[in-house]
């Protein structure tokens, strides 16, 4: 009630399962793709579409934005110091604490919406359940089927032999 | 055979994910390949990296790219490893063209040409590394370069084997190439750096440090053809002069980094006749040893280049006051500074320094040796002061230590701290610094009579080798874990003289220089992870005046990202010092 009118304006998105959200412009801005459908369109009172974001991850993926609607913008040239960075947050490091599979449709979304900071938390989190694990223990935690041959999984293992730990 | 099986089914295999996706819940195995890619680029580790590629046909055409991109060795072992997987008659992924950057450096003489030439078929190498590779010949350097034709940087210093023959090859082959250093390599002439700067325009780095038979002639077609040349090194190309700079600042607007260390012939001409009224893109200026050089060069260079950050003024005996005064004109920009063996600077352009410049982070005032305990009150501000060197300021007393702690500024930046020969100094004074400065990593203190015990050195570092017994007899530097151990005997030994002079005077008649330092022992050792190489400026080897300076510039540029903790010996100014003493 208090927000409708000092927080500014909104824009309404609406998930593949029409579901309606009704967002503040600078939350939704932090979805890129959003950001300039919002630029280009102008004001309007039509709903966005979104068809590859269903209302459940739709509805995490906002709450990311709320919580971050401050953060800088990212820029490209730091690309660098963003990989060498493999620590996330406390705040995301709990809101990316889901299934398996929401954590894959995070990343998803992320991805579709355009959302960098967000797509490299996840990643980093992705990543951070590799460290250290074998092949076999990998497969496992993500439920990958082994399509090798024996005979090809064997010469890639030994045309890599030379990746060692350190 | 296997390859083929595994290539073609990549584009069947990629358009499955995005359809699966839309209706259930993803799955690891239906996230597209760009995401799998984008996950392993944090996968960090190469052994990680090796594991995800066995996981699964999908996972291994991701990261097999990432994983030979820059392959990452772990000694000699694993590179003889790789070289076999590259001899296989039959491969699963053409391995060789994944390569794209190549760094032996750490391996040093393990290198041969021999295994350069089972390297020639990686064509698409674009980075290469084989600084210090002392072994390396033209041979095995012409066999891998022949068909690089992609190569953008290429690092052969220290290859003193190496000729012309290899940089006039880089010349015809390495159009694009960005980056070339050829430090140290000795036998490198105008011949070959001609080819490299009539071929190559798009050169932005090039270091020719110590290639001492190259004259002006390199420099000038450099200027002239690359005029994107961002960083130029001339240290100890002694031929150069005057006549080579003008092109310089003429051609080259967007140069950042400037050195002619040792370039002696150079004389204020270079400065004050040939540089723009503006040239805003200097940031490096290294002038060591430019000793014809006079205060009217900085008056020059404060107004042309106002965002100079790193200076170096070593040895540029004619400097006095006056320059110092045209330097603080840079302010705020200045970050680092060395006047070492500058000695006729005295407190009163110091001071001047101190208040202008309030950015410093690491000045050298070694030999300077006018200076007196009111310079260093006035150092005393700068509140990002990380390293100070005040080697033989002999005129500084403990007064001068008090005040750099007192103000509470410093004693929150400063990591190292160089006060050999500072014979004055008293162990209650320096034991004081010690426990207040908790980043210090290093405190050199050669040469000062009060330190000069066993007990209190058998914490210093080792004495570099080819020192005499007398130089290890005063040698004291203390670096890393020599400096925590050094404070916890001084505090230590100090609690114990207080518990004597209890019992020797009676309860209540403590010394109070003693108690001060007790009592600030409360600010415990915090482990602190020193970057010395802050900026670009770090691998300016200190002091100046090792004899192995150069070597260790190279080290420094080859280790500028580790931990520097553990110092190549001789790199600080004391070692030079002593050096130059005995």
């Amino acid at each position: 009630m208090t927000s409708e009118s000092s927080e500014g304006k909104k824009v309404t998105l609406k998930s593949c399962d029409d579901v309606e959200f009704k967002v503040e412009i600078p939350v939704a801005s932090r979805s890129i793709l959003l950001k300039n459908m919002i630029e280009d369109v102008g004001e309007t009172d039509q709903s966005i579409p979104l068809p590859n974001v269903n209302e459940k991850v739709l509805k995490k993926v906002l709450e990311w934005c709320q919580h971050h609607v401050n953060d800088p913008q990212p820029t490209n040239d730091d690309d660098d110091s963003r990989r060498r960075n493999t620590e996330i947050d406390d705040w995301d490091q709990r809101f990316l604490n889901v299934e398996q599979d929401m954590l894959f449709e995070i990343i998803l979304a992320a991805n579709y919406l355009d959302i960098k900071p967000l797509l490299d938390i996840g990643c980093k989190t992705v990543a951070n359940m590799i460290k250290g694990k074998s092949p076999e223990e990998i497969r496992n935690t993500f439920n990958i089927v082994n399509d090798f041959t024996p005979e090809e999984e064997e010469q890639i293992r030994k045309e890599n032999e030379w990746a060692e730990d350190r | 055979m296997a390859s083929e099986k595994l290539l073609s089914e990549q584009v069947t295999k990629q358009t499955l994910p995005s359809q699966a996706s839309q209706n259930s819940l993803a799955k690891a195995s239906t996230i597209p390949s760009e995401l799998i890619l984008q996950i392993f680029k944090y996968v960090t580790s190469t052994a990680d990296l090796k594991s995800c590629i066995l996981v699964c046909k999908s996972w291994c055409r991701c990261g097999v790219e990432l994983l030979w991109h820059k392959p990452v060795f772990t000694g000699y072992g694993s590179l003889i490893k790789l070289l076999v997987t590259l001899s296989r008659s039959t491969q699963t992924f053409p391995y060789a063209l994944l390569i794209r950057r190549l760094n032996f450096s750490f391996l040093g003489e393990h290198v041969s040409d021999e295994i350069l030439k089972r390297l020639s078929s990686c064509e698409r190498l674009e980075r290469l590394t084989l600084g210090g590779c002392r072994r390396l010949t033209d041979n095995g350097l012409l066999k891998l370069l022949d068909k690089a034709d992609g190569l953008v940087a290429l690092d052969v210093s220290d290859i003193e084997n190496l000729t012309d023959a290899v940089v006039e090859l880089v010349g015809e082959r390495c159009r694009r190439l960005q980056g070339l250093n050829v430090s140290l390599c000795k036998k490198v002439s105008d011949k070959g750096i001609l080819a490299v700067a009539s071929k190559c325009r798009s050169l932005r780095r090039i270091k020719l440090s110590s290639c001492d038979i190259i004259t002006d002639e390199s420099v000038v077609i450099l200027a002239k053809n690359c005029p994107h040349l961002l960083e130029l090194d001339l240290t100890n190309c002694n031929q150069i002069t005057n006549d080579a700079i003008q092109p310089v600042f003429e051609n080259c607007t967007q140069l950042r980094e400037l050195r002619l260390a040792c370039c002696t012939k150079l004389t204020d001409e270079s400065f004050t006749e040939t540089m723009p009224a503006l040239y805003e893109q200097l940031r490096i200026l290294d002038l060591t040893s430019c000793a014809l050089i006079t205060d009217q060069t900085l008056l020059k260079i404060a107004h042309s280049a106002p965002k100079l950050r790193n200076l170096v003024l070593a040895k540029c005996g004619n400097i006095t006051d006056e320059g110092v005064y045209h330097i603080t004109r840079l302010g705020k920009h200045l970050h680092y500074l060395h006047l070492g063996h500058c000695s006729r600077i005295t407190d009163h352009s110091i001071t001047h320094l101190a208040r202008h410049c309030t950015r410093l982070r690491y000045l050298d005032l070694a030999c300077c040796t006018q200076l007196t305990d009111a310079s260093v009150f006035e150092l005393s501000h700068l509140p990002k002061l990380r390293r100070i060197g005040l080697v033989k300021c002999a005129l500084i007393t403990d007064q001068a230590i008090y005040a750099l702690i007192e103000n509470r500024v410093v004693q929150h930046t400063l990591e190292r701290v160089h006060l050999s020969y500072c014979v004055n100094l008293t162990v209650p004074a320096v034991l004081e610094l010690v426990n207040s400065c908790f980043r210090l990593t290093h405190l050199s203190l050669t040469g000062v009579p009060a330190f000069l015990r066993p007990e209190v050195q058998q914490f210093c570092r080792q004495a570099p080798k080819e020192f005499t017994p007398h130089q290890r007899q005063v040698f004291c530097v203390f670096s890393g874990k020599g400096v925590k151990d050094l404070k916890q005997y001084l505090n230590s030994t100090v609690i114990a003289q207080q518990r004597n002079n209890r019992i020797a005077n009676g309860v209540g008649n403590i010394n109070d220089q003693v108690v001060g330092p007790v009592a600030a022992v409360s600010a415990d050792i915090e482990e602190s992870v020193v970057s010395e190489a802050e900026g670009v400026g770090g691998d300016i080897s200190e002091g100046g005046e090792g004899e192995n300076e150069n070597r260790h510039s190279q080290n420094d540029n080859r280790n500028r990202n580790r931990v520097s903790d553990r110092n190549p010996e001789g790199e600080d100014g004391d070692v030079g010092n002593a050096l130059l003493d005995f």
